[in-house]
């Protein structure tokens, strides 16, 4: 069984047009469907959920349809955090992944709220993908990595795949292992496409408000055919990584006692113990630069729930 | 209980996996089945012109078929809607064949697609590139004749090092190789590149955007990135394929690349050029009705003017052309009634 679950959940408008109510109605019943299909993954045991509901391309859609977007989010986070006692005694985890700034002030409070208040639950995870784009997330990877830098934590031979997946707004997540996508599109459109790179691709026809338990089934059969093969290829590709970082420390040592060393070739064992303290410093490094990376994204939501509290 | 789910959902698997053999037996002996009827057929029609006509003729009539199919394949290029600019061939099978890929090639670039990418995730095609390359040469005598072959430049491309860059320029058409080194390792070099400068105090990390990192990650100002891959494999997935550059790319699953004909070809790309049809509909009325409120101009007159609302069709280009005689803002234009059953 999948252990996490993507969805790109597509369709709200066209189902609002089929039913000839208002978009908003359709965004709404794509609210309650997420509702629905999250306790059927947890009846599942799959106890991570990722989903895409909010787009920065979104923003380019009319002022009315934003607008009332943005009051939908606000409405749905404000009754989740009266749902609090609710939320502890399922553990569930609610994490935002996206550019929160883009948003207005009241509902990055909110969120803010929301994750602040169920950050230490862990039984299951939900983490809402709202003014989100995948290359953003990768850009703004990068950018973490040139600060760290910056801040003299990390240098730049540090960089390495597993550094960046580490500065990804999903750095807490494993890599979703099955991605779903409604209403028939058959592209990513920007989500999450570093994650995704080995995960099972599923593109369903049935629209997001029209989705059933049968849908969800038949895309994890469609998972689980695909296993052995994914399995294989994710391990070939980490095996890859590995090399790829010992080849990297290697070539780092060898600059260093160029540059260091005084002149005298050095034998095999000193060559082996200048490797392996390499290592243990540059890894001690990286952890120092994520400890101060996750106190900085820490630091900005309690600043945002401390405003609201104050206002 | 639990053994009951258990069973059922056994159940489910077995009938999946003979449903998906049954499909793919079904399709390969549909398609045995269309070649010899259609190769009878054409052998019924021409032995008795190979037999009232000399010998020399039957020579002949060979080129002359391949000279045929090239400009078939230049006239159905041109007869879709939208070619993909970029065309990405993604082979998630164990063996590949290097003919089947070679074919593909060349009829890609025949129908006249720009810029072609063959990509496997082992790694294989990068590794094997000149056995790669002299198959396609290879197809391209055997598909477009020599006629055809004389009229491509093949150029491998070298980026001024000895180490031979993995494009190669055939018939106007830019043709790359591609491995997984070519996705996130990628990325991760143009990273280091970026923290090297941020370093050396050539830029800050502020200055770091999607941007810089989209020129960093772009191999030229011209290519574009893949409007459409074709996976060919029952591996639902892009197995690292480009991870920055499939933002928008279409997906079109095919089940095999061994023996894979130009009819399968040329139906995805026919599906595409639909998608595509579709996407620019949307785009365009969009606009329009973003300003729904402000006199439309006459550009706006003549984008819907060429599109006609379906009727019943749920697609907001048709929904929209159907509501907006309604709502008086702009003056109505006929539905076309004919266009009743064509699919928009």
């Amino acid at each position: 069984m999948p252990k996490h679950v993507a969805f790109i959940m597509d369709g709200n408008r066209r189902y609002a047009r089929k039913r000839q109510v208002e978009r908003q109605e359709g965004h709404t019943q794509g609210f309650d469907k997420l509702a629905e299909t999250l306790r059927w993954c947890l009846n599942l045991n799959i106890h991570e959920v990722t989903v895409y509901a909010f787009s920065i391309e979104n923003f380019k859609r009319s002022k009315d349809e934003v607008d009332g977007l943005m009051e939908l989010a606000k409405q749905k986070f404000i009754r989740l955090l009266d749902e609090q006692e609710n939320l502890k005694k399922h553990g569930v985890c609610i994490r935002v992944l996206g550019d929160l700034t883009l948003l207005p002030l009241d509902l990055q409070q909110h969120i803010a709220r929301a994750v602040v208040a169920t950050r230490t639950h862990n039984k299951c995870f939900l983490n809402v993908c709202f003014a989100y784009t995948s290359r953003h997330e990768i850009a703004n990877a990068v950018r973490e990595m040139a600060w760290g830098v910056e801040q003299g934590l990390i240098k730049s031979s540090d960089v390495s795949e597993a550094l960046l997946s580490q500065c990804l707004y999903s750095s807490n997540s494993p890599n979703p292992d099955l991605l779903i996508r409604t209403s028939g599109e058959v592209r990513l459109s920007d989500f999450l496409l570093w994650q995704t790179s080995h995960s099972c691709l599923v593109f369903q026809s049935v629209l997001w408000p029209e989705y059933s338990f049968w849908n969800l089934c038949d895309a994890i059969l469609q998972y689980q055919l695909n296993y052995r093969p994914l399995q294989k290829a994710r391990d070939q590709h980490r095996e890859g990584q590995t090399l790829q970082q010992h080849e990297a420390d290697r070539a780092g040592v060898a600059d260093l006692l160029q540059h260091h060393g005084n002149g005298k070739p050095l034998d095999a064992q000193k060559r082996q113990e200048a490797l392996l303290n390499y290592t243990a410093s540059r890894e001690e490094r990286v952890q120092d630069f994520l400890g101060a990376l996750q106190h900085k994204r820490d630091s900005f939501l309690t600043d945002l729930t401390s405003q609201a509290a104050l206002a | 209980m639990a053994i009951v789910y258990e069973f059922v959902w056994r159940v489910l698997h077995v009938l999946l996996h003979i449903h998906r053999t049954l499909i793919t037996w079904f399709r390969i002996r549909l398609r045995n089945w269309n070649g010899q009827l259609w190769s009878r057929a054409l052998t019924a029609l021409l032995v008795p012109i190979a037999l009232s006509f000399p010998n020399q003729k039957k020579l002949v009539l060979a080129p002359g078929k391949r000279v045929g199919r090239r400009y078939r394949w230049g006239a159905d290029g041109k007869s879709l809607e939208k070619l993909p600019d970029h065309i990405g061939l993604l082979i998630a099978e164990e063996e590949p064949r290097y003919t089947d890929i070679a074919n593909l090639v060349v009829w890609c670039m025949a129908v006249g697609i720009s810029y072609v990418s063959v990509y496997d995730n082992y790694g294989v095609f990068r590794r094997n590139n000149s056995r790669l390359m002299d198959e396609i040469l290879k197809q391209q005598q055997e598909l477009l004749g020599l006629e055809g072959s004389k009229q491509l430049s093949v150029e491998f491309l070298n980026n001024g090092t000895d180490k031979q860059d993995h494009q190669v320029v055939l018939c106007q058409s830019l043709l790359k190789v591609l491995s997984p080194d070519d996705g996130k390792l990628r990325i991760v070099q143009a990273a280091q590149q970026l923290c090297r400068a941020v370093e050396q105090r050539e830029k800050t990390s502020k200055d770091i955007n999607v941007t810089v990192l989209d020129s960093l990650l772009r191999e030229s100002k011209s290519t574009p990135d893949p409007d459409l891959v074709l996976k060919f494999g029952p591996v639902e997935s892009t197995l690292g394929f480009l991870p920055w550059h499939i933002r928008l790319t279409e997906f079109i699953s095919l089940p095999s690349h061994v023996d894979v004909s130009y009819e399968d070809l040329f139906s995805a790309l026919q599906r595409y050029a639909s998608l595509q049809a579709l996407e620019n509909k949307q785009t365009a009325y969009r606009h329009i009705t973003s300003n729904l409120t402000s006199t439309p101009t006459h550009s706006d007159s003549l984008l819907l003017r060429n599109v006609k609302g379906s009727p019943g069709c749920l697609c907001e280009a048709c929904w929209i052309v159907r509501a907006l005689p309604r709502l008086g803002c702009i003056p109505a234009y006929e539905i076309n009634n004919d266009n009743k059953n064509r699919s928009c």
